[in-house]
């Protein structure tokens, strides 16, 4: 066991200290650092972009829901049938539907403006 | 840790990594600086996460380890390299070549653990505790794989 444990003492694989080797390995952390800048500053981007479309997709909801609010249908002077139907239901539920139509909105902004990648 | 004192830890430890890679690899020069090149990048990328709690060779040693191993699940196992470790040790003597044929050509043959506790220990002079701390095993296991390795070297050489 001596024998073997001193022929791998002595034969240690030689390996040269190679400048080449030290420059590829620089070469190749610019690289990184280059994708990591552009990482980031997509992520920047999607950051705000998220933050815009949240304030809007707020603004538009309180906007619609002060519309509804201040400024209810009148159903007796819309027109009998389907439509009437309609716009009494809008009149009855406005309050009810505004709110998932602004949530719809919002999660929809959210999801696409997170849809950026790094080419 | 910024790049310029990343590299400097590096060139502190291109010498041991590379032969490290190389033993691990057969003698396979290229395959061995293919591998160093991605533990590097790899590093290089979680350096932040760099703590400081081991050695950085230790760290940058696990690194590329876990390289290698990714690299042997990827690939086939290849054919012996032989006319790379002669090509690139000619230079020492055809004695000296051939003791580094028979040597690549008996780790080749060793299981992976085996080969990367003997290249620690005998070529990088690691302590246990640093090839346990490597190789992500206890040190019992690492004591186990190199009386397994010494066994295995003694009836090929």
């Amino acid at each position: 066991m001596k024998e073997i444990e001193k022929f791998l003492r002595e034969n240690k694989p030689q390996v040269k200290d190679d400048p080449a080797f030290i420059l590829e390995a620089r070469r190749r952390m610019e690289q990184v650092e280059g994708i990591k800048a552009e990482v980031d500053r997509q992520r920047g981007r999607g950051r705000r972009a998220l933050i815009v479309a949240l304030v809007a997709g707020l603004a538009l909801g309180m906007a619609a829901s002060a519309l509804a609010f201040f400024y209810p249908v009148n159903a007796v002077s819309v027109d009998e049938g389907l439509w009437q139907s309609f716009r009494l239901f809008l009149q009855e539920y406005k309050l009810l539907l505004i709110y998932p139509i602004a949530a719809l909105a919002i999660t929809l902004s959210l999801v696409l403006s997170r849809k950026t990648t790094v080419q | 840790m910024t790049r310029e004192r990343f590299i400097d830890e590096v060139r502190q430890q291109q010498e041991p990594l590379r032969r490290f890679l190389l033993a691990l690899c057969g003698g396979n020069a290229p395959l061995a600086d293919d591998i160093a090149q991605e533990a590097l990048v790899r590093a290089y990328v979680a350096s932040g996460s760099f703590l400081g709690l081991s050695k950085f060779s230790t760290w940058l040693f696990r690194i590329a380890y876990n390289c290698y191993i990714d690299h042997c699940r990827k690939s086939r196992p290849e054919e012996t390299p032989l006319r790379e470790a002669e090509s690139v040790l000619a230079a020492d003597g055809a004695d000296r070549s051939f003791r580094y044929q028979q040597l690549y050509l008996a780790l080749e043959r060793l299981p992976e653990k085996e080969r990367a506790a003997i290249a620690l220990f005998y070529f990088e002079d690691r302590s246990i505790k640093e090839i346990a701390s490597i190789l992500q095993m206890p040190q019992g296991t690492v004591k186990y794989h190199l009386s397994l390795g010494r066994n295995h070297l003694k009836d090929m050489l």
